[in-house]
């Protein structure tokens, strides 16, 4: 029985091609003949269903490459030489779509949207990096994110740039986040996509200003080390959030810190945490000071981000393109003078009433409301954290990397004249 | 120090980046920007001016309303059709006579006896050359739009857009065959007209040719419906029929090379009787923009005749050669 519906899935299967080829186009494409070069399209085609689950199954065995060579060989050049595979085959050829950090938007949407179709491709790029970051660290930022490799390529002198500094810079990547998910909840756009600094280059095609744009980054990126994952990129936030509780993440030393501080500065992206002994712990009666001003101040940054994000609603929904047209239609005078729009003709010649246009405009407001409201408190958030950490010291004997900014590139394991077989771990 | 510089031009140039990002997406997008989506053809339109072998010799308003079709007979005289009415002119534009009727004329030809053959729509009339109705034939589908009609001395040819068919019937309004429809078998592909725009001619062998505007070509049929040959080129440039459905209209001169007229880019080419592009008659520049059903017409001195039903009127070319 089993056997026969095998065979009759078969025939089934050959009819429907066959059929296909049999099909003739009901209007033949006009085939013009000019001077005139078709531009070439900077957005790769679809993937067919094949490759796209190749690409899934060969981003798992990439991190799980990676990640074997971080935790178990300690192979920084084993891990070099998989960024640079992973540079050519998610970069130049997959033309760097779809990727882990851009897939946040799809998700956003999916979820806020059940008429958006989500491939499960996508929820496999999105998902197996926080997987593997939750288990091992941030392996898919050390050999797999094709941006990470690509930015590691011209991190020529790489400077340091101090706690403080680290600490303001890395508010931006929450700061993106949040509009990107923001954006792309409301259906308005996907930022993150738009400002991709290096898919011009795996794509060999880009607008002048975004070329200029990618050389700009690049050329940061010679001292500041992987500005993009470091102070821009918003997957970054996600990795660097699930990593903390990574129970495997890579150390610099296989076996006991012997203090040698050989490693200090190794690390090119500041993401050595140095040991806070017990000759420098703050006292207790500080600490608790502290603790009790952060526990109150972070709900008051909380309210005070809300309360700005709201009150910044217009602002930010006034790129939405219905909020746009709205207001275009509504304030004629603001283009008085000049051509008028493409989006007003365009408006006028499809009939739609600007009843009905205004209502979904405030609609679209009401939803940037609320998100201004959630966006605001999320950045209050952040920014009460990031004050608690800096005001709440850790007990911490030795060298560490630090679990949610290390990359795991295991440049710093290089550093350590420990071996693993000298002084078992304690 | 040093490190401080370095620093210093590194944060510059990140926050270039996302001063760049900032302003992009919130700050420039300028009100009433140029339509990136405009349909713009005007870079299409202009054409080589060495080709350009004709000139406007004379022009003249018919007099009617809405007029679409023109034809010219053996002696010289100029018909044109539209609405209610006919007008016969002789060759300098001096009206003759005219009579009217009830209705739209789509398209007109000359007869047995100086008869005069008029599409209306959905059927076909016959008038004397004094303008007395002989026979309204009835019309062959229901779905019927006459866009042409080419006589010969046995049969009269009548291209119907609606049917995408040509019928041929005889003099007398006796239906005999259906020509150009879809046959796999016999390499036919079938007329794909998607406007109303359809055109047939009588080649100077008595030949068929009709305008399968859809797939760009000029085909030939024999009467009996066989596929003879068929020429033509979808392009932009000035030897191919540009847009969705070209030529709109067609004429043959006395050594079988072909005049053709195209909408969307107006304009009116000659080509060899080998599909050869020779010269052109009119540019773009020449008529109104959005100039469509430039029906044509070739008189016995080898003038073309142009009917330009947005200025309303017939215009003439000539070689330049010949007018001086």
């Amino acid at each position: 029985m089993k056997e026969r519906m095998k065979k009759l899935c078969w025939i089934l299967l050959f009819t429907l091609v066959v059929v296909n080829g049999f099909a003739v186009q009901r209007f033949p494409k006009p085939e013009f003949e000019t001077a005139y070069l078709q531009p070439q399209t900077h957005q790769p085609p679809p993937r067919a269903e094949l490759l796209a689950v190749t690409d899934v199954v060969v981003l798992f065995l990439a991190l799980a490459v990676t990640t074997w060579l971080v935790l178990k060989r300690r192979s920084r050049m084993g891990v070099f030489f998989m960024s640079l595979a992973s540079l050519a085959y998610f970069g130049f050829y997959r033309q760097g779509c779809v990727c882990s950090i851009g897939a946040i938007q799809n998700v956003t949407l999916a979820l806020f949207d059940h008429s958006f179709f989500i491939p499960l491709t996508v929820i496999a790029f999105f998902i197996l990096p926080l997987i593997f970051t939750l288990f091992f660290g941030r392996t898919f930022c050390a050999g797999v994110c094709p941006f990470g490799a690509l930015q590691d390529l011209v991190a020529f002198r790489p400077v340091k740039l101090g706690s403080r500094l680290n600490a303001v810079l890395g508010m931006i990547p929450y700061v993106y986040l949040g509009l990107a998910v923001l954006y792309a909840a409301t259906g308005t756009d996907f930022i993150i996509c738009r400002y991709d600094p290096f898919v011009g280059i795996f794509r060999f095609g880009a607008s002048f200003g975004m070329f200029i744009f990618t050389g700009t980054l690049l050329l940061s990126g010679i001292f500041i080390a992987r500005p993009y994952c470091r102070f821009l990129c918003p997957y970054g936030v996600l990795l660097n959030r699930t990593s903390r509780f990574s129970r495997k993440h890579l150390t610099i030393t296989p076996a006991a810190c012997i203090q040698c501080r050989l490693c200090e500065n190794s690390c090119p992206y500041d993401a050595i945490d140095i040991p806070v002994t017990g000759k420098n712990p703050m006292d207790k009666q500080r600490r608790m000071r502290n603790l009790i001003f952060i526990i109150l101040l972070v709900p008051v940054l909380v309210g005070i981000g809300g309360w700005t994000g709201a009150r910044l609603h217009e602002t930010l929904a006034g790129v939405n393109p219905k909020v746009r047209l709205a207001s275009l239609v509504m304030h004629p005078e603001s283009y008085a003078g000049m051509a008028e729009p493409f989006e007003i003709t365009a408006f006028r010649s499809a009939g739609k009433p600007v009843a009905q246009l205004y209502a979904e405009a405030s609609s679209v407001l009401g939803q940037f409301y609320t998100g201004g409201w959630i966006l605001g408190g999320f950045l209050g958030l952040v920014f009460g954290l990031v004050i608690a950490g800096r005001m709440l010291a850790r007990y911490n004997p030795d060298y560490v990397p630090n679990k949610g900014n290390c990359f795991s590139c295991g440049r710093c394991v290089d550093y350590c004249p420990v071996k693993a077989t000298t002084n078992p771990p304690s | 120090m040093k490190q401080r510089i370095i620093i210093g031009i590194a944060l510059l140039l990140l926050l270039v980046v996302i001063g760049f990002m900032v302003w992009d997406f919130f700050l420039s997008r300028p009100e009433g920007a140029a339509n990136p989506y405009a349909y713009d053809l005007s870079e299409l339109k202009k054409s080589d001016t060495a080709l350009n072998r004709y000139e406007e010799a004379l022009q003249f308003t018919p007099g009617l309303e809405e007029i679409h079709g023109i034809a010219v007979d053996p002696a010289g005289r100029i018909f044109v059709a539209g609405k209610n009415g006919v007008k016969v002119f002789d060759d300098s534009g001096k009206l003759l006579r005219k009579f009217k009727f009830d209705g739209y004329a789509d398209c007109i030809t000359l007869g047995l006896f100086g008869n005069i053959l008029l599409g209306m729509g959905d059927h076909v009339e016959i008038y004397s050359a004094e303008g007395k109705l002989l026979e309204k034939w009835k019309p062959a589908n229901s779905e019927s739009v006459i866009t042409s009609i080419a006589a010969t001395g046995l049969f009269v040819f009548v291209a119907d857009a609606g049917a995408k068919v040509v019928y041929r019937y005889d003099h007398s309004g006796k239906l005999f065959n259906r020509i150009g429809e879809k046959d796999p078998e016999n390499r036919i592909p079938g007329f794909i007209i998607p406007s109303p725009y359809f055109d047939v001619c009588i080649g100077k062998k008595g030949e068929l040719w009709v305008a399968n505007t859809g797939r760009h070509e000029l085909e030939q049929f024999s009467p009996d419906g066989r596929l003879v040959t068929s020429w033509g080129v979808a392009s932009m440039a000035i030897e191919g029929f540009a847009g969705c459905c070209n030529p709109s209209h067609f004429a043959i001169l006395a050594d079988g090379s072909f005049v053709t007229a195209e909408k969307g880019i107006e304009r009116v080419k000659i080509y060899s009787p080998g599909g050869v592009l020779k010269c052109v008659v009119a540019t773009p520049e020449q008529f109104e923009e959005g100039t469509k059903g430039l029906d044509l017409a070739v008189d016995p001195k080898g003038r073309l005749l142009v009917l330009d039903p947005v200025r309303n009127q017939v215009r003439i070319f000539v070689e330049k050669l010949k007018k001086k």
